[in-house]
């Protein structure tokens, strides 16, 4: 064993609230070894980033305080250090990465002069050494023009190169330590790839050691060599990733991995939606649809077309995933089949009547149609409670007699697997899963023929995807309810729809029943989004070559 | 410098809206009630020596035709002739802009001066005595309404200290000065807490974002925190409100001229309403409605130059 290169001991937080003292890490003790990954797993509120906070001393708040234990880099103290000394080791030797890239990197200020700032305070470099040598960071984290894009500002990259840039600035002053806390969570699964792969050829060019934060099991089967699962501020378990992977000790631990959404080759839960008869009228039926927005103003005029020539037919009672990564146009073709967005050209038929053709029509549609939202919480009015939201869509609609609307609430929760005591919740008291139930509730409250899932679990934990998901399972079989269910996750799609739709710059690129698309992909799109779904299985590796030239791929804008 | 294209294209979206300011305004300054010709010549005129006076400055004329005069005059570089003042509108513009324009100039001047540091010091000491304080401060400078504050400030600077002047202003460039220290002071009290809120507001915020986190993580120390990142980004919100105010401001210094008896735009407006000199209601009104269009423009060109993400 080697000497650890940062020792955590018995490291408690707490949070002085009005209410007393709250713990909200609870005596870990977790090692990192010179040059090791060691993957941070666990859910939101799990202590996993407040964690990583307490090692470099930046607490997202001053009610939260370092109360006990101690941490220590090649055996000086951490917890005890006068701030002077904590600017050296942020930076200097702990190096620090974010999920959101867009957020993290200020806005105003050229990504370059981001870099060397670190650069300039801790080597003390004059502006042309530091330039050049942030230019030369620039190159090691993929942008292919570096001495061009030092100028740019972030806004002028795609998610992926500022998370690149992100990775840059937080290596600029050669830490030894790395901590990313979920890099990859809200970028595409090829670019996840691509900026999981960069993490490894740094680590291996640097010798590194990496704290990797994610919730996502895959990746760190894929890219760590030890793992750590947090629960409730407190480790649940550590070990070797493959020991760990194969025999979890902790039942929380087997529960994270049940409920991880590999892409299994066998034992297929049994599809959900029904065998259509032939000759049957498609529910919703797309023809040659194009959208195009208008881009630019008054003086040049430009246009996008965010979804081209598209043909889709959905039948009633099928369920069908909408998969293809952020921008491909598969919001946008919802939004469409809502009449929520206009049509440049094409047709939508709803049940036999183009939408197109009356505000009649349209009406209808919105009373057989629903939504269910990404972000669970900004969906749900805040003042209302879920029991005055819903008898607001069932007045609304007139379907069912007003004395009988709060009977049919009640009913409308167990539905949702929600107990009736929901009914007096407000959305800030009730958890992201809760929130997505109450959601799905206000969805069924139109009875609608078809639902329209747009990424609705993106924003949960696993184990709440995992229950939502066999939410869905289980009313698409019990109603007669059509879904489509767009998602980039695509090993949810696997396991929920009968049909999938790959999209890719606004067009259909394949379709086809669910097993033959992921064990037979004809489209080299569709093979490239499959093949980098990191797997829970460390044996089958993620993306063998280095992916590192495909940055100019990745996007850089203008 | 794609971004800075629209300098050259704005101004052109100017002349409708010019258009529309000279429409409002011929038509609002004849809404007046009273006679112009009759505050001219007092309550004692014959109506024969009415009837010509009107005729001489074109007011028995259709609303339309007098309209159609005054766009003439104004392509000739002219505003017609002042009632009062006897000598052409935008000539006697020109005597008084001059006061008007360093007043708004030193008092935006000092409220920047003021309003940063002071909203600095209270974003960083967010929620202590500082903060406090300044914010108790800030509340009272609003209440207060410029002609009381104005007046405590002649009586405190110039009556009992008497290091400054009374009122009116000078012919050398230390004189001017002199007598502007009170008027802008009176205008920057309130001006400078309108925009120290807003810019305290945004530093505290900038001072919890992630953008600050970031550059905490990299090993930053406060100072440079808060003047590379948190500042420049509180900078961007405020510069519209800024020019917001202004734009008010300008229409404001009646009050503060009128106090300090500064020989400016405002006094000569009163006046000018007073004595129902159209003309010069009229020169004004578009002058200051001018102004404000210009103040609109350069404070998009600042925003463009501050924020890297805004396209005109």
């Amino acid at each position: 064993m080697i000497a650890a290169l940062l020792k955590i001991t018995d490291l408690t937080v707490v949070h002085d609230g009005d209410g007393g003292e709250r713990t909200l890490l609870d005596a870990v003790s977790l090692d990192l070894a010179p040059g090791e990954v060691l993957g941070l797993v666990g859910e939101s509120g799990s202590g996993k980033s407040l964690l990583c906070r307490s090692l470099v001393r930046l607490l997202p708040s001053s009610r939260l305080r370092i109360s006990g234990g101690s941490i220590t880099l090649s055996g000086r103290e951490l917890t005890t250090a006068p701030e002077a000394e904590m600017l050296a080791v942020r930076g200097g030797e702990i190096g620090m990465i974010f999920q959101n890239p867009s957020s993290h990197l200020d806005p105003v200020m050229r990504i370059g002069d981001q870099i060397t700032e670190g650069i300039r305070f801790h080597q003390r470099l004059d502006a042309r050494a530091a330039r050049a040598a942030a230019v030369d960071i620039l190159a090691q984290v993929g942008f292919p023009n570096p001495a061009r894009h030092y100028d740019s500002y972030p806004h002028e990259f795609s998610g992926g190169m500022r998370q690149r840039a992100m990775i840059g600035a937080a290596l600029s002053s050669n830490p030894r330590i790395l901590i990313a806390d979920e890099p990859t969570t809200a970028l595409d699964v090829t670019i996840q790839a691509q900026i999981l792969r960069l993490l490894m050829d740094i680590r291996a060019k640097r010798g590194l050691s990496v704290i990797l934060v994610t919730h996502d099991l895959g990746i760190v089967a894929q890219v760590c060599d030890r793992i750590a699962v947090m629960r409730q501020g407190r480790l649940v378990e550590v070990g070797e990733k493959r020991g760990l992977l194969a025999a979890p000790a902790h039942a929380y631990t087997r529960s994270l991995i049940a409920s991880h959404p590999s892409l299994p080759e066998e034992d297929m839960p049994e599809k959900t939606g029904k065998r259509q008869a032939p000759g049957a009228v498609p529910l919703v039926d797309i023809e040659k649809l194009h959208v195009r927005f208008a881009t630019g103003g008054l003086f040049r005029r430009g246009a996008v077309d965010a979804v081209k020539e598209v043909t889709l037919r959905v039948m009633p009672g099928e369920t069908v995933g909408l998969v293809g990564e952020s921008g491909s146009g598969k919001s946008t073709l919802a939004r469409a089949v809502l009449g929520l967005t206009p049509v440049s050209s094409g047709t939508i038929r709803f049940d036999g009547a183009d939408i197109a053709s009356g505000r009649a029509v349209l009406a209808r549609l919105r009373r057989q149609t629903a939504m269910v939202f990404q972000d669970p919480y900004n969906a749900l009015n805040p003042h209302l409670t879920v029991g005055k939201m819903l008898a607001e869509v069932l007045r609304v609609q007139g379907k069912i007699e007003t004395a009988q609307i709060p009977a049919r609430c009640g009913e409308l929760l167990d539905l949702v697997g929600l107990g009736r005591a929901f009914l007096d919740r407000k959305p800030r008291t009730m958890s992201g899963g809760q929130c997505q139930r109450a959601g799905i509730a206000r969805a069924l409250a139109v009875d609608p023929k078809l639902i329209i899932a747009d990424e609705c679990v993106a924003a949960l934990d696993v184990t709440i995807q995992a229950q939502i998901v066999e939410l869905f399972r289980e009313l698409v079989e019990r109603m007669s309810l059509t879904l489509i269910f767009i998602a980039h996750d695509l090993a949810i799609v696997r396991n929920l729809c009968q049909r999938v739709v790959v999209m890719h710059r606004g067009a259909i690129v394949e379709e086809g029943r669910s097993e033959e698309v992921f064990s037979r992909p004809k489209h080299a799109y569709t093979a490239a989004l499959i093949a980098a779904v990191p797997h829970i299985d460390p044996d089958k590796p993620l993306l063998a070559p280095s992916k590192m030239a495909t940055a100019q791929a990745d996007g850089v804008a203008n | 410098m794609h971004r800075y294209r629209f300098v050259l294209y704005r101004p052109l979206q100017f002349l409708p809206v010019l258009f529309g300011i000279s429409v409002i305004t011929f038509i609002l300054v004849r809404l007046i009630p009273g006679d112009p010709a009759r505050v001219l010549l007092g309550t004692r005129a014959t109506p024969e020596a009415i009837t010509r006076i009107r005729a001489q400055y074109g007011l028995d004329e259709p609303l339309l035709a007098q309209y159609f005069y005054f766009l003439r005059n104004l392509a000739d570089g002219e505003m017609g002739r002042s009632i009062l003042y006897k000598i052409d509108v935008l000539k006697l513009i020109a005597t008084r802009i001059e006061p008007t324009l360093m007043l708004v100039l030193c008092s935006v001047v000092l409220s920047v001066l003021i309003a940063v540091p002071v909203a600095a010091i209270a974003a960083r000491n967010h929620g202590r005595l500082a903060d406090q304080v300044i914010r108790i401060v800030s509340t009272m400078g609003i209440g207060f309404p410029p002609f009381w504050l104005g007046l405590m400030l002649i009586i405190l600077f110039s009556v009992e200290l008497a290091i400054l002047p009374v009122s009116g202003y000078g012919n050398t460039l230390s004189e001017k000065l002199a007598h502007l220290v009170l008027p802008s002071l009176t205008v920057s009290l309130s001006l400078s807490t309108v925009l120290a809120r807003s810019l305290r507001a945004a530093m505290v915020e900038g001072l919890r974002s992630d953008v600050a986190t970031a550059a905490r993580a990299r090993g930053m120390p406060e100072s440079i925190v808060f003047r590379r990142h948190v500042l420049p980004n509180s900078l961007v919100p405020t510069v519209n409100l800024l020019a917001v105010n202004i734009g008010w401001l300008i229409g404001g210094t009646v009050v503060v001229e009128t106090v300090f008896a500064l020989p400016g735009m405002g006094q000569l407006l009163v006046r000018a309403i007073f004595s129902r000199d159209y003309m010069v209601v009229q020169g004004v009104a578009m002058v200051f409605a001018c102004a404000t269009v210009l103040i609109n423009f350069l404070a998009d060109i600042v925003t463009v130059a501050l924020d890297p993400r805004v396209k005109l």
